[in-house]
């Protein structure tokens, strides 16, 4: 009997997860769902799934297991299990769930190696046992179009430890030219990953679709950083200035494009 | 189109019978010359600067609009009105003495001073940079006197391949061709490696003067597509 | 006759009497200043009445200037609006933080100091906002050093140390229209040098360290010095006063705090 495909994704934090569903996500021609449990409605993954496959249905916040007897018999359910998630608990009980762990290539022995039926190899990250869960903050960043070189400065700053140590760093950042990106940073592997959503340039005002960031460390200087992303965007008038430049410089492309 | 091409003045000095014979010299050859530029000086003590200033703003028809950039006397102009950083205008002064800053202060009006500042400092077209003296400063006079180090510099800092200027008010047109240099840089982390620069040889060309000189004046044309700069002596 | 250079010390207090010790232990003849006295750093006062007290010969960088008129920075110094308001933070509190005889001393400073064929600046020879890479083109540089009469040119403001010979330089000129008519004529340009003294008090090289020059008349023997000190008190200082925090951990990393010079070949037209 066909029924949906649910597939369990878990492994560390910075391991691949999110990376490996969406490249999952982009190639799928089944309807698919993408769910992680405990995440809130509003976050930069979500916001990125969405970005990156628009036709990917998003489960937001705690839908409980009837949703999934409303499946069509060919869809295709990935599921993110966070750090914070139980391996063992029975997430999709009765309906077959099939297990992958996104894990780092060295690493040979863990809990996930148990849970797991498959492993995907992923980042190559060094797992040290921290003697405390990091912090989590989070901000929306929704309406704000960052100056590039102030951006990349903070950023330096923050994976440099500037305001206290940092071990995962996701956002998505608006730019003055009307891209987004969605930005990534782990601890333990070099450098920060940048990646340009698929969007439509917003050269008209502020943007309305959400940005925003998350990170996660130990000792954050949360109203610093909060200070200092605010001092590195740009003001209306900046903003409205370099909107029109870039209007200016691509007039005949939205002449073909209309 | 390959027989285009500019025409470059400056040093007009309020001699406006000087500038119309530059104007005729350009319509019996209207066909070629695309572009006039006025690289600044068209004010002076010799003449009616007023109708100077009238004639350039107001080009007739079938004429070509000037592009026009500030020179010395433009300066010294803002710097009476208070719009540069020197009131008391001490280059003038010791030019032409307090008499003949009261003269220049009285040929134009404050409308026309507040033309004045809408003028560029220079034009930046293709590889040519078009200026009254150089980046460095509006009273920054080239000539062949010029030390050939000071030259380069202009050249470098011009960014251009061609810098035609009007300062000294003499025609003259030089190639300067840096041949070579060796650099040696050490750092903190020890000796850098040896450079040894060359450039191709880049022109600067002065363009003589329309007004100073009663009955004649100079103007040169370039072409870009030819790369070729000729003389013109205009008698009146 | 043995000397040391130093410039940019910015207010930092740590930083510059590391300096003056090991400046003392390196027997040196004769200190030179090349401004930048105040500025970014925690003790500005307390930095101009040690150069002051020792009658060290000081040239007026671009912040001594900039504290003397009110001004700020030029924007063309910031790589970007949050260093720019950074710049503009440090500006103010240097402001509120000066002296008055200080401010006073400061505005005395000359722009350039001559001793034999040795010239001192604080950017250069042009301004006192000019920077003078290492990396910018040779022949200009070159210009630099020949428009002031003198064989070595000591500049700072970049705030990494860096010696630069420029040697053989060889320039043609022909002549096609004017003057005594077609002439070819070949220049050529005898050994000349930059030296940079670096910076004492905000490093921008990649380590907390001070950095200075020390020049031998004699034998013109150039001698690079870094010197580590006690860098987490100034660090401490910074936040204690009020200024901007984020510049405790750029001192050090060794960054810039908020002004960079980014391009070679521009000429700030301040």
């Amino acid at each position: 009997m066909r029924s949906p495909s649910l597939i369990a994704v878990a492994g560390p934090s910075g391991g691949g997860k999110t990376t490996w569903i969406v490249e999952q996500l982009k190639h799928s021609t089944h309807p698919t769902f993408y769910f992680s449990p405990g995440l809130g409605p509003i976050t930069v993954d979500l916001a990125r799934i969405n970005y990156t496959c628009p036709t990917v249905q998003v489960i937001v916040g705690d839908p409980g297991k009837s949703w999934l007897t409303n499946l069509p018999l060919n869809a295709l359910v990935y599921c993110e299990l966070g750090v914070q998630i139980d391996l063992n608990s029975a997430l999709f009980d009765p309906w077959p769930c099939r297990h992958l762990a996104v894990l780092p290539p060295c690493l040979t022995d863990s809990e996930w190696h148990s849970w797991a039926d498959e492993i995907i190899p992923g980042n190559d990250l060094f797992l040290e046992n921290a003697e405390s869960l990091p912090n989590l903050w989070r901000s929306p960043l929704t309406g704000i179009v960052f100056d590039p070189p102030s951006l990349d400065m903070i950023l330096a700053e923050l994976t440099g430890g500037a305001y206290g140590e940092l071990q995962r760093l996701k956002g998505i950042f608006e730019m003055p030219d009307g891209r987004a990106f969605y930005i990534d940073f782990v601890q333990g592997l070099k450098g920060i990953e940048y990646t340009e959503l698929p969007l439509e340039p917003w050269l008209e005002g502020r943007p309305q679709r959400f940005s925003g960031i998350e990170l996660a460390g130990w000792n954050l200087n949360q109203k610093l950083i909060a200070d200092t992303l605010m001092e590195g965007c740009l003001s209306n008038e900046i903003l409205t200035h370099y909107q029109q430049q870039y209007k200016n410089l691509n007039p005949l492309e939205e002449a073909i494009a209309g | 189109m390959i027989n285009s091409y500019w025409a470059i003045c400056s040093g007009i000095e309020g001699n406006l019978a000087a500038y119309e014979a530059v104007l005729a010299s350009i319509k019996q050859q209207s066909d070629t010359i695309s572009d006039l530029y006025i690289l600044g000086d068209f004010l002076g003590l010799q003449g009616n600067n007023r109708a100077v200033i009238e004639r350039i703003q107001s080009p007739k028809v079938g004429e070509l609009t000037p592009q026009i950039c500030l020179g010395w006397w433009e300066e010294q102009c803002l710097n009476l009105h208070g719009l540069r950083g020197s009131l008391d205008a001490p280059e003038l002064v010791a030019k032409v003495g307090t008499d003949g800053a009261k003269l220049l202060w009285e040929s134009i009006d404050w409308e026309l001073v507040q033309w004045l500042r809408t003028l560029h400092f220079g034009f930046h077209e293709l590889d040519c940079l078009l200026i009254h003296g150089s980046t460095v400063s509006y009273a920054d006079e080239l000539t062949l006197d010029t030390p050939a180090i000071q030259l380069c510099d202009r050249l470098i800092r011009a960014d251009a391949n061609n810098l035609f200027c009007g300062r000294s008010g003499l025609v003259f047109e030089c190639w300067v061709e840096p041949k070579q240099l060796q650099s040696q840089i050490t750092t903190l982390d020890g000796p850098q490696t040896l450079h040894e620069q060359g450039k191709s040889p880049r022109r600067i060309v002065g363009v003589g003067n329309v007004g100073r000189t009663k009955g004649q004046g100079n103007y040169v044309l370039y072409n870009p597509a030819t790369d070729t700069v000729q003389f013109k002596t205009v008698c009146y | 006759m043995k000397l040391a250079v130093i410039s940019c010390i910015h207010g930092n207090l740590e930083a510059l009497n590391a300096v003056l010790s090991d400046i003392d232990q390196h027997k040196a003849d004769q200190i030179y200043c090349l401004g930048d006295l105040v500025g970014y750093g925690p003790h500005p006062n307390a930095v101009v009445e040690m150069i002051r007290s020792l009658d060290i010969p000081t040239c007026q960088g671009c912040w001594d200037e900039d504290i003397v008129e009110g001004l700020n920075a030029c924007e063309c110094s910031y790589p970007s609006i949050l260093a720019e308001n950074r710049g503009r933070a440090a500006h103010e509190w240097t402001n509120a933080a000066i002296h008055p005889e200080v401010r006073e001393y400061l505005s005395t400073l000359p722009l350039t100091i001559r001793e034999s064929n040795l010239c001192f600046v604080h950017g250069s020879p042009n301004s006192q906002h000019e920077y003078l890479l290492p990396s910018m083109d040779g022949f200009a540089a070159l210009e630099r050093v020949l428009s002031t009469e003198a064989d070595v040119l000591f500049c700072g403001h970049t705030h990494v140390p860096y010696v630069r010979d420029l040697n053989e330089g060889t320039i043609s000129v022909r002549v096609t229209q004017g003057g005594d008519g077609k002439t070819d004529r070949q220049f050529t340009m005898p050994l000349k040098r930059i030296i940079n003294a670096g910076s004492v008090g905000e490093p921008r090289h990649g380590r907390p360290n001070a950095t200075y020059v020390l020049y031998d008349t004699e034998t013109t023997q150039v001698t690079l010095r870094e010197v580590p000190y006690d860098y987490q008190r100034t660090c401490a200082a910074i936040i204690e006063k009020g200024l901007p925090p984020i510049f405790a951990w750029r001192l050090a990393q060794g960054l810039e705090f908020a002004e960079r010079a980014d391009d070679p070949s521009h000429v700030c037209q301040r």
